[in-house]
């Protein structure tokens, strides 16, 4: 039976410092910490069973843990939750293993040798927090604030915002996360700038009206490189099991055969990157065969809009009709059109469309005064022009009959909708995929209806006024909080008086450090998320120019596996002075890189409220806490306390880190969003507040954009001309001079980006190379998310080492077996998996999940490594240019690689028994009260 | 009464979480599996290809192969439930069952020396919850029950099947097993494995 020992943070102080000999990791840290001064709680047996939300990855599946004696030992999904239904994968059902893993770091570790190596000091709090602040304040001292940066990212990460915030604090634009540009941001930009409100993820839980069972019209639905039954499989992996169910058809766009390919109408295993060429095939034939909603396409879109041959954007009524009086607020431009019931151009004032004077035609060129005028409709029409289907087979690999089946599922049904995944976001047509993917729902009117996955939640979603969209950080806040950044939708008078209510000082500070942000003025797509192009950080460490960071904070894991070019990284690491790493163990990354390691909770210890699933937002519990960890935002918070004392005053925002710096605000924070009085309350009367749920009625909301507002008029969207943008004008403004971002000082320009969906062969492409003859591309298994659960005994024992997923006729002429160790390599370095053969990929691709092996420098093994080169997709990934023009993403999926007989690194386990040492050996551990 | 696991392989998606869940519900040993997921395919040839998984576990046979050989009356079927079990203090560890077990889903403890399988987990059933496996599962594709009340959950996911989609495992030796699989022709031809 476990002992419960309760632990004041004093007597792990006093322990910490008599266990503070170095010692190695591998081993657990936590043996020498068995003399303590604490009171031991009654030894009977105490069995609770708690509501908490599992965040095995970004979904937060709700979950009931059951706990004796303080000691975590059974966990299962909630069957109250709306989608999950009491699933819970084994990414959830695994942190029974790695809460108490041999691999948990319970104190402060400070390296003991060189980097590369595992030896580590266990050292207090209170010396952690002073190492990292003195060189934090005398590295900005003697170098200035920009030698200071900050990363996060790589799974098991939730410090998204502290890590954007952080810099700011210390006046330093510098912070980045594998994910970002190569995840999500792309998507979710694109989104805001062509619709005004949320986009098409799926992963990232914008997409939920699929499985919203109220009221359930989704009967079609495009998983356009989405596996959501392998990234979020008990959430919207069991979402889409009860869709299909349903009767809802599917077409799944991937390259892999993923099981929601296996269960689609219509797969399309498209050739990796050329997602653009399937798209614009896509347009052309809804075009040509008419199957467009019309009545949207020309009242709720811009693509009836003349577009100035000059300046690529709209004609505005008042430039050809200088006499033109607008029947609309100065927020609410009026365009210019072909109207069908005149047969002349006319101007185009918003309206609902019966109000409207014109029948606008959308596809038209016309000639005015000797220029030449098409509608933006027209432009995309030509772009797609050249890709009928069987233009698309060629290029894109897909069989022009499959094509065909799957636009007409898509078309022919009364309400369907687009959800995408990552896989663009890693291409150089990042931002190309959702405007062609947002383009095709606007243009079939899939947008605000029941069962559309373009859809917005809440009575927060039903507009009172005229719609606007507020950018830098999520929902406009720093533009909130700073006074840098346009409001779309608002006059330019409106902006214009908004921007003078901040102080100027600061406005000037805020603004200095988006400019000088690194990578910005190529890639300005990358100001919605404050964040750095990551190969310029990389580029500026290595040369310094045009400034040298020097002392970085990362708050996640395994940077080693989850940056593309890895060894590019590896390299540049000599160059940084100081690196501080929190994490729950150690990675790669820490054993290569720290020179300073803060504890973090894992997921079963740290309070939270996070992601919701439908109308329901549920708890992610403190269901026990062992050594001196701490929830995510702590040591920031503490580090900037103590900076402070050393300076008197930060440098940088105020206020400028959003985190909170003790336990008991994190815990109040999660009392507040559960709308208790207190976390006492919380966890004295669970049940009252858990799950918190907004009434469907309230919840589900649709056409939003036909209330009438105050104004008089149908609300319409959140952008410039209160349409839906499918040619994207904002992506225009952005690259010209920053807007909405930098407003209102603007930015220099860079080329401009182009407005609707281009086709772009990837930089390294199959055709023609006939030295790195197989395109790559990869994705997730349900075994691990990100970087995490690599030290999860049962997870490791069923996928042991990656699987190089090829088809059988290639592995034949390259004289491959079934499960023999191959060695794949790109232009960049060679890595080792196993072939999987599978008729599942096309012969001229193969498919790999990311890897890395904490098993590679167990205290076990003879030969250590970092475990990081052997088995990693991310030696092998492109991070060099061409990027996406406007986030800058580099190239992590669909470059070119070759594939010939291996063998199995040799500190890599494959038998089930070899894990043994990641199994559990903390169970004992005393559970402790905060540190902070 | 014959209690066993129905599994609908329309829904399933071969993601492991039933392989883990039971494992840890029963302390199940590192290489050792009281039920284990089969990718049957992709069969076909590229892009021409359909595919299912098979979670396999004990069939809880009516006539148990693996009850007939054993030497000391440690494998039995229980009459009431009809749920095939081992008596552990009876089981001397000969792995003839493990032999004779037509499907290969009975394991071998190493540590306490005796053969052990898929319980149904009566653990939890004996207080109305469901095996491991049944709650947890990603993809609501695992209904246990006993199939002869047609109330139970085992016997209601029959019912909504259609006939052509109703499969066991292959019978070759009489064994009648009680599992069923629920599998349509549009998603996947059935194979005969085993």
């Amino acid at each position: 039976m476990p002992e419960t020992v309760q632990l004041t943070r004093r007597s792990f102080i006093k322990a910490s410092a008599l266990a503070g000999a170095a010692a190695a990791i591998g081993a657990s840290m936590s043996g020498s910490l068995v003399e303590t001064d604490a009171a031991y709680a009654d030894s009977a047996t105490e069995t609770k069973k708690v509501h908490t939300s599992c965040h095995g990855c970004i979904q937060v599946c709700p979950a009931y843990a059951y706990i004796e004696n303080g000691v975590v030992t059974k966990l299962e999904g909630d069957p109250d939750a709306p989608t999950s239904k009491g699933s819970l994968c084994m990414k959830g059902l695994n942190q029974l293993h790695t809460m108490y893993s041999p691999r948990r770091i319970l104190h402060p570790l400070k390296r003991a040798g060189e980097r590369g190596t595992n030896d580590w000091e266990v050292i207090s709090w209170d010396e952690a927090i002073s190492l990292a602040a003195d060189q934090i304040t005398s590295t900005i001292d003697k170098y200035g604030s920009y030698s200071f940066f900050a990363s996060v990212g790589g799974g098991g990460s939730y410090s998204f915002m502290e890590a954007m915030t952080l810099p700011m604090a210390l006046n330093s634009p510098t912070v980045f996360e594998p994910g970002c540009a190569q995840c999500y941001l792309p998507r979710y930009a694109m989104a805001k700038f062509v619709y005004g409100a949320n986009d098409q993820s799926i992963a990232d839980n914008a997409v939920i009206e699929p499985f919203n069972e109220y009221t359930n019209k989704t009967e079609m639905l495009v998983l356009w490189a989405a596996q959501p039954s392998v990234s979020q499989t008990a959430e919207s992996g069991h979402g889409m099991a009860d869709l299909r169910a349903r009767g809802c058809k599917t077409v799944v766009v991937d390259p892999n055969f993923s099981p929601d390919a296996v269960k689609a109408d219509v797969w399309l295993p498209v050739r990796p990157g050329t997602d653009t060429g399937l798209l614009l095939s896509w347009f052309r034939y809804i075009f040509e065969n008419k199957l467009y909603d019309e009545k949207f396409t020309k009242y709720w879109t811009n693509l009836p809009f003349l577009i100035d041959p000059d300046t690529k954007l709209p004609v505005e009524a008042a430039e050809l009709f200088p006499s033109y009086v607008s029947p609309t607020p100065e927020n609410t431009p009026a365009y210019v059109c072909y109207d069908l019931r005149t047969n002349s151009v006319q101007p185009f004032p918003f309206s609902a469309p019966d109000s409207s004077p014109v029948d606008p035609d959308i596809f038209t060129t016309q000639t005015i005064d000797g220029k030449t005028y098409k509608s933006a409709g027209q432009i995309y029409k030509e772009q797609a022009e050249p890709w009928t289907l069987e233009h698309a087979e060629e290029v894109c690999w897909v069989p022009a009959d499959r094509i065909e089946a799957a636009v007409k599922l898509y078309t022919d049904a009364d309400v369907a909708g687009i959800a995408n995944g990552v896989a663009s976001d890693m291409t150089e047509s990042a931002s190309q995929v959702p405007l062609g993917c947002l383009g095709l729902d606007m243009v079939m009117g899939y947008v605000n209806k029941p069962g559309c996955t373009l859809t917005q939640r809440d009575l927060s979603s039903v507009p009172t006024v005229r719609p606007v969209a507020h950018y830098n950080g999520f929902d406009g806040m720093f533009s909130d909080i700073y006074g840098v950044g346009a409001v779309v939708g608002m006059s330019p008078a409106e902006n214009e008086a908004r921007i003078k209510a901040f102080p100027p000082d600061r406005q000037a500070q805020y603004n200095k450090l988006l400019v000088d942000r690194l990578g910005m003025k190529e890639h300005k797509g990358l100001y919605a998320w404050c964040h750095s192009h990551i190969p310029t950080v990389r580029e500026a460490i290595a040369t310094g120019e045009p400034f040298k960071p020097r002392v970085w904070f990362d708050m996640s894991g395994n940077k080693l596996a989850m940056l593309g070019n890895a060894k590019s990284w590896y390299e540049v690491f000599p160059e940084v002075d100081f690196i501080i790493g929190q994490y729950p163990m150690l990675t790669s990354f820490h054993i290569e890189a720290a020179d300073l390691v803060f504890p973090l909770r894992e997921w079963l210890e740290e309070p939270m409220v996070n992601m919701t699933q439908q109308n329901t937002t549920w708890l992610q519990n403190e269901c026990t806490h062992i050594g001196e960890t701490v929830s995510h935002s702590i040591p920031a918070g503490q580090v900037l306390d103590k900076c402070e004392e050393i300076w008197g005053k930060l440098p940088g925002l105020a206020p400028g880190y959003l985190g909170d710096h003790t336990e008991a605000d994190v815990k109040q924070g999660v009392a507040d969003s559960l709308k208790a009085a207190s976390w006492d309350e919380l966890m004295a009367n669970t049940d009252k507040y858990v799950p918190l749920v907004v009434p469907p009625k309230d919840f589900y909301q649709y056409y939003q954009h036909e209330v009438v507002v105050s104004d008089g008029l149908p609300a319409g969207f959140g952008t410039e001309s209160r349409k839906c943008e499918p040619y994207c004008t904002l992506l225009l403004k952005m690259a010209r001079t920053g807007y909405p971002f930098c407003y209102p000082v603007a930015q220099e320009a860079c080329d401009d980006y182009s407005p609707i969906c281009e086709f772009i062969e990837p930089a390294e492409s199959p055709v023609g190379d006939s030295e790195y003859p197989l395109v790559l591309t990869s994705g997730r298994v349900p075994y691990f998310h990100h970087g995490t659960m690599r030290h999860a005994a049962f997870a490791r024992e069923l996928y042991p080492a990656p699987d190089v997923r090829i088809n059988p006729a290639t592995a034949e002429e390259l004289g491959i077996e079934h499960m023999e160790w191959v060695k794949v390599s790109s232009r960049r370095g060679d890595i080792s998996g196993r072939a999987y053969l599978t008729e599942g990929v096309n012969p001229g691709v193969v498919w790999m999940e990311r890897f890395w092996n904490p098993e590679c420098f167990d205290e076990s093994q003879t030969h250590k490594t970092a475990g990081w080169r052997e088995c990693n997709v991310n030696i092998l990934t492109k991070n060099d240019a061409p990027f996406n023009e406007v986030f800058g993403s580099y190239t992590n999926r669909g470059f070119t690689v070759k594939v010939e007989k291996g063998a199995r690194p040799d500190n890599i386990w494959i038998e089930p028994k070899e894990f043994e040492p990641f199994l559990p050996t903390l169970r004992s551990e005393p559970t402790t009260k905060d540190v902070f | 009464m014959r209690n066993c696991l129905v599994i609908d392989l329309d829904r399933c998606s071969g993601c492991d979480t039933c392989v883990v869940a039971c494992k840890h519900e029963n302390n199940v040993d590192l290489g050792n599996y009281w039920n284990q997921v089969v990718a049957v395919g992709p069969s076909g040839t590229f892009p021409d290809i359909e595919q299912y998984w098979i979670p396999a576990q004990c069939q809880q046979c009516e006539n148990p192969q693996c009850v007939h050989v054993c030497p000391t009356g440690a494998s039995y079927r229980d009459s009431k439930t009809g749920v095939v079990l081992i008596d552990k203090s009876k089981c001397i560890g000969c792995q003839y069952c493990m032999m004779a077990c037509p499907y290969g889903v009975r394991t071998y403890n190493e540590t306490s020396h005796v053969v052990e399988k898929c319980t149904l987990c009566p653990q939890l059933t004996a207080n109305d919850e469901l095996p491991a496996c049944v709650h947890n599962c990603c993809t609501g594709a695992r209904f246990y029950g006993d199939i002869d009340d047609p109330t139970s959950d085992a016997a209601k996911a029959i019912a909504a099947a259609s006939a052509d989609s109703i499969h066991h495992l292959p019978d070759p030796g009489d064994s009648k097993p009680v599992t069923v699989y629920i599998l349509s022709p549009k998603v996947a031809a059935w194979k005969e494995l085993v």
